[in-house]
Formats: structure tokens, sequence, C-alpha cells
């Protein structure tokens, strides 16, 4: 069992990882053959990835509204909106438009995905302004450059600061997007580009970890 | 003093929202046309590179936003593709976010409609079907985009459609561009854009604009639009003003809602602290 269990996934995990990687620096047609092959494969395993993770949600909200957890009442929406969604989809054979006229599809999608999504990403404004208010207190250097930061970036970013900016400042001869500019292009930069180095190194060492073996999570606890 | 200070510091969240809705209305229903002035350097770089594209050049736009980030996005792609159209462009669409389906089908019925009625599916431009796996797609698209994407999201076959005349991969393709509102275009330029040395450009929301400094500095980004704002410079310089025109003042003012409630607060604070 330890052999299909363990080093069988552990070998094909090296082989494919290495030829991967090696495919992306040998740009010839074996490499290239190679690549298409596993994109369709990468291509098929996705969309099986996805069965799988509604197989796990239904399960997880099944077991809550089976236990009657605390909050299971929203556990029914996760089945209400998938058959709300999944029923017309397959009626109109994943279509959204026939000809001119919306499908079931289409119009769930229009008139209810849309809307909830729109609305649910829209509130974090009403959020944000009330968090402002209630909760960004100037109280050291750090939150002031933070805050002159912001205020710079605000005013820069919108016609009407760009306007005030021109009418109380406008003789100092600082124009706002020169200073916007700047702070995209140094500080910005600075610590943007360090943050993704930082990431690249990350995700190269991950990558090596799962390769030789070291890292083997994705297998399971087995 | 004092009291009252308090009491305006701990005012209930509420009166806040409602403020603010009332300040988003208001602008919404009646424009003030704000004159846009100040136009972004990096949104010009992209409208020039497209203006220099000579015409039946193919550009392909990756959409990959979903209805959460549609107000500063849509408007951005919307822009772009009037913009292509304009200069006599093939494009092909594409998506690689499943939430976008429906923003496709939208756009896909809006360009004989209003954006370029004048223009022909399968010989101006094609929609693409949504794929699952974004790294697969990006990969085969440098190399044999056929292999991946045989047919449209209408089930044509698109091998023999005339806007692919003469394209086998994103060599033979003049500019990408991602429209997003997740880590997609940093993808698109590790995977296709540096690999294949496709030139590529980016929409993104005003809140990851500032990421992605670092790929504009180098050069692996021709272009970049962010949010609203970059969408009203670009309908500005399409000279087509639309959404995202309108909606600048609104942004206007709710930007300036939040420096003034910030600032308030923190001096009702140091009033409290100090006097």
């Amino acid at each position: 069992m330890t052999l299909i269990k363990k080093y069988i996934p552990l070998a094909i995990c090296f082989l494919v990882g290495l030829m991967t990687l090696a495919s992306y620096y040998v740009p010839n047609k074996t490499s290239e053959n190679y690549l298409e092959v596993m994109n369709k494969w990468e291509n098929i395993v996705a969309g099986f990835a996805f069965l799988l993770g509604l197989f796990s949600l239904f399960f997880s909200h099944y077991n809550k509204i089976r236990r009657k957890v605390d909050g299971w009442g929203y556990s029914l929406f996760v089945f209400v909106g998938f058959l709300v969604m999944v029923v017309p989809a397959l009626m109109s054979h994943g279509k959204q438009m026939d000809g001119t006229s919306l499908t079931g599809l289409g119009w769930g999608y229009r008139f209810m995905f849309n809307a909830l999504s729109g609305t649910m990403f829209s509130v974090l404004a009403f959020y944000i302004v009330s968090t402002a208010y209630r909760a960004f207190r100037i109280k050291s250097a750090q939150a002031g450059v933070l805050f002159a930061a912001a205020l710079v970036l605000i005013i820069g970013k919108v016609p009407l600061g760009q306007l005030m900016w021109d009418k109380l400042l406008g003789w100092t001869h600082l124009g706002v997007t020169q200073i916007v500019q700047w702070l995209m292009d140094v500080p910005v930069v600075a610590g943007r580009r360090g943050i993704m180095m930082g990431l690249a190194v990350g995700g190269i060492v991950t990558a090596l970890k799962i390769i030789f073996g070291i890292e083997r999570q994705y297998m399971g606890k087995d | 003093m004092k009291n009252f200070l308090e009491k305006l510091l701990k005012i209930d969240r509420r009166l806040i929202f409602l403020a603010l809705a009332i300040l988003l209305v208001f602008p919404i229903v009646k424009p003030l046309g704000l004159p846009n002035l100040n136009l972004g350097s990096e949104v010009k770089s992209l409208y020039e590179r497209i203006e220099g594209l000579p015409p039946r050049s193919f550009v392909l736009m990756s959409l990959d936003y979903d209805p959460a980030t549609r107000p500063e996005l849509h408007p951005q792609a919307v822009a772009i593709l009037r913009h292509a159209f304009r200069k006599n462009l093939r494009v092909g669409i594409l998506t690689l976010n499943a939430g976008a389906t429906g923003l496709i089908e939208e756009i896909g019925e809006r360009i004989p409609k209003d954006i370029a009625p004048e223009k022909v599916y399968g010989k101006d431009y094609v929609i693409l079907p949504y794929q699952p796996n974004p790294v697969a797609v990006m990969t085969q698209m440098g190399m044999d985009l056929y292999q991946i994407y045989d047919k449209d999201r209408d089930g044509s076959p698109i091998r023999d459609m005339e806007v692919f005349k003469g394209i086998k991969n994103v060599k033979d393709m003049q500019l990408g561009i991602c429209i997003t509102g997740t880590a997609m275009l940093d993808y698109w330029i590790a995977y296709t854009g540096d690999k294949f040395k496709f030139p590529m450009a980016g929409g993104v929301t005003a809140v990851s604009q500032m990421g992605y400094a670092p790929y504009l500095q180098t050069g692996q980004l021709k272009g970049l639009v962010g949010g609203m704002k970059g969408a009203a410079d670009y309908e500005t310089l399409i000279n087509h003003k639309e959404k995202g025109t309108s909606g600048i003042d609104a942004l206007s003012l709710a930007h300036l809602m939040v420096i003034i409630l910030i600032v308030t607060a923190n001096i009702m604070m140091l009033w409290l602290k100090y006097l």
C-alpha cells in the first residue's frame, strides 16, 4: 500500500515537476508537445477540481443543516442558489443568450448574480467610509506618513481633488499629478518590488520542496 | 464641548452610511460635469500603443472581472474595445474567470448595437469560451492556440474564421490586454508576456493599480488603466464619454468625504486630548 499511496505519487510529482520546469527553458518541438498535453490535462483536471469543490461544499453545508448548527438556515441558500442557477443552465445547455433574448441562465446572471454580487462589493464602500471616521487615528509618525500619502493619492486621483489642489496650492507650482507619479515610481515601486521578490523566492522554494518530496501535504494525511 | 465631541466621535455609523448614500446618489442622478483635466500617463501609453497599431492587427482581450468589480472595469473594457474597432483592429475576447461570462455576453450583445455596428463577428472579432485553468491557457497561447481553443463560445470552429487569418499563437498578435480585479494580469505577464515576448497591457481596479507600478517601470506592461478614473481618462482620449466619466463625479465626492471625515475625527481627537 505504501508503494501506491506514497512512492508512486511522489515519483509522478518529481518527474512531471522536473519535466515541466525543464520545458520552460528548452523551447523545442518535443517540449512544446509535452506542454500541450499537460495543458489539456490541466484544463480537464481543473474541471474535475470544480466538481470536487462543489461536492465538498454541499457535504459541509448538508452537515450543518443536519446538525442544525448556528446559522444553518443560511446553508439552505447554498442549495437554493445552486439550483436557481444550475437548473436553468441545464435547460439552456449553458447558453445565456438564445438569439437576441436571454435564456433562464442569462436572466439569472444579469438580474440576480449581477445585482447581488455588485451589492455585496459596494457595501464595502460604506464600511470603509464609516471606518475612516471612527478608526483612522493619526497617533504615530507612521500613521501620519500613511495619511499624508493617502491624502495626496486621493486628491491626485480624482478630478475634484485635482481642481482643489490647483486652486489652493497652485501657487507652489507643484502639480499633484507629478507628486502622485513620484509616489508611484519611487516608494511604491521599491516596496512592491521587495514584496514581489519575496513572493517569487517563496514560490520557488515551495515548488522545489514539492518536486523533491519534502513538502507532502497535497497527498493528504495517510 | 467635551461631551459633545465625544458623542460626535461615537456617532451612529448608520448616519455616516446615510450621508454617503445621499452624496453618491446626487451626482449619479445629476452629474456635476467636473472636467477631467489630468489624464494618467499610463492610460495615455495604452491609448498611444493602440493608436500606433497598423490596421487589422490582432488584439487579444482577456476580460477577467465579475459583477463585483464591474463599475470600475466594464467601462474600461468598452472604451478600449471601441478604440480598437475604430482603428480597424481585429479583436479576440476571452475570459478565464467563470463569473465574467455574463458580462462578456453583454459586450457581445452591445458590439453590433452600439460599440461597433459595422463590425462582423468572425471577421473582425471573436468571443472565445470560458476555460477553467488560466495557466494552461496562457502557456498554450504562446504555442498553438487551436490546441486549447478549437471552437468559439457558440461552438463554431475558429480555425477557418477570417479573424484568425495568419494567427497561430500570441507571437502573431500585436497586443494583449487583461482587464481584471484579481491577480490574473500578473499571470498573463509571467506566463505569456515575458515568456513569449508578447506586449501586454492591463486594466485593473483603483485599489490594485499601485501594485503594477514595477511592471510599468520595467516595460513589462505597455500601459495600464486604473479604476474608474482610468476608464474616464480613456473615454476622454477617445472622445466618447460613458459610464466611466459619469461615475467619476460620485467618486470625487466620496473621496472628498473620506478625507473630511478622517481630518475632522483627528482634530476632535486632538482637541479632546490636549485642550
